[in-house]
């Protein structure tokens, strides 16, 4: 039974009508990333869609502190954030993998550790604030307040649970009889994890990589909590963009929210056939 | 006899490799076992410490001499009567009730236009997944801006009632939440509709096929052939979500830091301005110590419910997972 010529009109209509309604927001900040200084408030010159006379001065204002037009230079640009939250979004996803891959394979093969499963899911059941206190108040007495060591850290520790429960699910696919072949041939049972498993299972690391690193990079709370000046990350230092002399930097924080959303779209989209495994712990595969 | 003894050598040689695995087993496990100690079982104990006396980072003594000001559970009881806690709770319910239930319809309905193959299927399925993947502070960011009173939805309003629209959305009471909550289910929809329709491609073609040609109309054989198939993965979608939305933050943070006044403060806002506004850290711990129970109490009757349910042996290939979950905590 073919759908009618209406049926896929209205087909058309309604998927054209939702993809419209994801766009608008993404567009109206894309565009304003782009607006000079006098064209971000809209109460002057009107809602206008698209830039009239488009520039890069907001994007070059927060990478050099100063641009035509505006007086009052930047003292604290971008481009440290962006530093920070590169390095400590990378930092905590090698961490969650290494820790997460190992604890998988154990808890896939050897029937030891059979609380990790469980213990590990419910670091996300949690809102992250409802136990910050005590993680605060560890954080200052170790001195990892606002340090790119213990921002890492604590992502390594958010994104645990992802990293576990889909390296668990990529080797409950690897086939016992491989593993067992190697071992007749007289493998040491890490070298067969080392040299057999883990190169069969590359694909899934490299996308539980990629999927550790969008949750890390689109953190805004940690990065709130743990931080103060030195290593505040993107969000974070979006959010507080504001001189006294100008107030809010729309065009700025649009420039800058751009900046930090392109990462996670694209990578997103890269490993989109994993993502509903990721985003379920596994539970559903595509 | 010598193949008895083989026996015994194969045997004992199994038992020294079990052995072995059991011992790299847990040395492969040991990470993870003390990043949860570290993070898990001493900060509880801690928290709990923290809870029952009156200590604050500007009291000047180190949270371990908290002691000092031991009050038992005076922090519990003042939590009971905090009615602006009450009210940032049944916000965040609020939220949760309204917004996960928008995001699965819409996921669904969006879901069952993609599960026959047009063309542009793929870049517009692409383009449909591109809010869950934005940083949520940006998403955050992007509904204050398009909310502001001379903003583009007012525009687009104007448009449509023939005449310039002046709401103030963020700055309104009722209405702030609702921009809150557009926010949050233009962000997660998405998700709901990458989830179902996954679900949705699992339904076998012969048997809708058949059931066709027996005469079920379209409503019969999403009742009868899809729901059933599709069951674990609503209960999966539903969860998550509800689990992520309880813990609501960033979107509202950015868009009206709980304002006007408390109007979208949710129970993460609260605890989060109790932190650094009036360092209540001890009031604070009692807090959360409370939302964790009590999330850890409803959890627990979710499993139990789902495991008296999910008994029957007859599964979905993709419930294997999610059942196995179940099961391991019911062990």
């Amino acid at each position: 039974m073919r759908p009618s010529p209406a049926q896929i009109a209205l087909r058309y209509v309604l998927i054209i009508l939702a993809t419209a309604i994801v766009l608008i927001p993404i567009l109206w900040m894309i565009s304003l990333a782009f607006k000079p200084y006098n064209e971000w408030q809209t109460a002057a010159t009107g809602v206008h869609w698209w830039p009239k006379n488009p520039t890069l001065g907001n994007f070059e204002y927060i990478f050099t502190g100063q641009t035509e037009g505006l007086v009052v230079s930047l003292d604290f640009t971008a481009v440290r954030p962006i530093f920070a939250s590169l390095l400590t979004a990378s930092l905590g996803t090698i961490l969650a993998v290494i820790v997460g891959t190992l604890g998988a394979y154990a808890v896939s093969r050897f029937k030891v550790a059979n609380n990790l499963p469980l213990s590990v899911l419910q670091l996300r059941l949690f809102p992250p604030l409802a136990v910050m206190i005590p993680v605060m108040i560890m954080w200052a007495y170790l001195g990892m307040i606002d340090t790119w060591w213990g921002l890492s850290l604590i992502y390594t520790i958010v994104t645990l649970p992802f990293s576990f429960w889909l390296m668990k699910t990529f080797f409950d696919e690897v086939p016992l009889e491989i593993e067992e072949a190697a071992l007749v041939e007289g493998c040491s049972r890490f070298r067969v994890f080392w040299k057999v498993t883990l190169p069969m299972v590359k694909a899934g690391i490299a996308s539980t990589i990629l999927f550790v690193f969008i949750l890390n990079w689109s953190d805004y709370l940690m990065a709130l909590l743990l931080t103060r000046k030195d290593w505040v990350t993107i969000p974070v230092y979006m959010n507080a963009l504001a001189t006294a002399m100008s107030g809010q930097l729309y065009g700025m924080k649009a420039a800058l929210g751009l900046i930090a959303a392109i990462p996670p779209v694209i990578l997103g989209l890269s490993i989109q056939r994993y993502l509903v495994r990721g985003l379920t712990f596994g539970a559903l595969k595509q | 006899m010598s193949a008895s003894r083989k026996e015994r050598d194969a045997a004992a040689a199994k038992l020294s490799l079990e052995k072995e695995q059991r011992k790299l087993g847990n040395l492969m496990a040991l990470p993870a076992q003390l990043l949860l100690v570290f993070i898990v079982a001493f900060p509880l104990l801690m928290q709990l410490y923290v809870s029952t006396t009156w200590w604050s980072p500007l009291d000047g003594v180190p949270w371990y001499m908290a002691y000092e000001s031991w009050n038992w559970f005076a922090n519990y009881s003042d939590l009971v009567q905090d009615s602006r806690l009450w009210g940032a709770i049944w916000r965040t319910l609020l939220i949760v009730i309204v917004c996960v239930p928008a995001q699965f319809l819409l996921g669904l309905g969006l879901a069952t236009l993609f599960v026959d193959s047009f063309p542009g299927k793929t870049i517009f399925y692409t383009l449909l997944l591109m809010p869950m993947m934005v940083v949520p502070a940006v998403v955050g960011y992007m509904f204050f801006l398009l909310f502001q009173q001379s903003g583009p939805i007012n525009d687009l309003i104007g448009v449509f009632a023939g005449g310039p629209a002046e709401i103030n959305w963020l700055n309104d009471v009722n209405l702030a939440m609702v921009a809150v909550m557009i926010a949050e289910i233009w962000e997660w929809t998405p998700l709901m509709f990458l989830i179902l329709l996954a679900g949705l491609s699992g339904v076998p073609e012969d048997q809708m096929r058949a059931a066709r040609l027996l005469g079920a109309n379209a409503w019969q054989r999403f009742w009868r052939i899809v729901m059933p198939r599709m069951k674990t993965v609503i209960i999966i979608a539903l969860v998550l979500r509800t689990v992520e939305s309880l813990k609501v933050f960033d979107t509202l943070f950015i868009m009206t830091v709980g304002g006007p006044g408390v109007a979208t403060e949710s129970i993460s806002l609260y605890i989060y301005k109790r932190t650094f506004q009036d360092l209540e850290w001890s009031y604070v711990a009692s807090i959360g110590l409370f939302v964790l129970v009590a999330l850890s109490l409803l959890a627990g009757l979710g499993i139990w419910f789902m495991v008296r349910k999910s008994t029957k042996p007859a599964q979905v290939a993709t419930a294997q997972q999610g059942g196995a979950l179940a099961l391991q905590e019911a062990k």
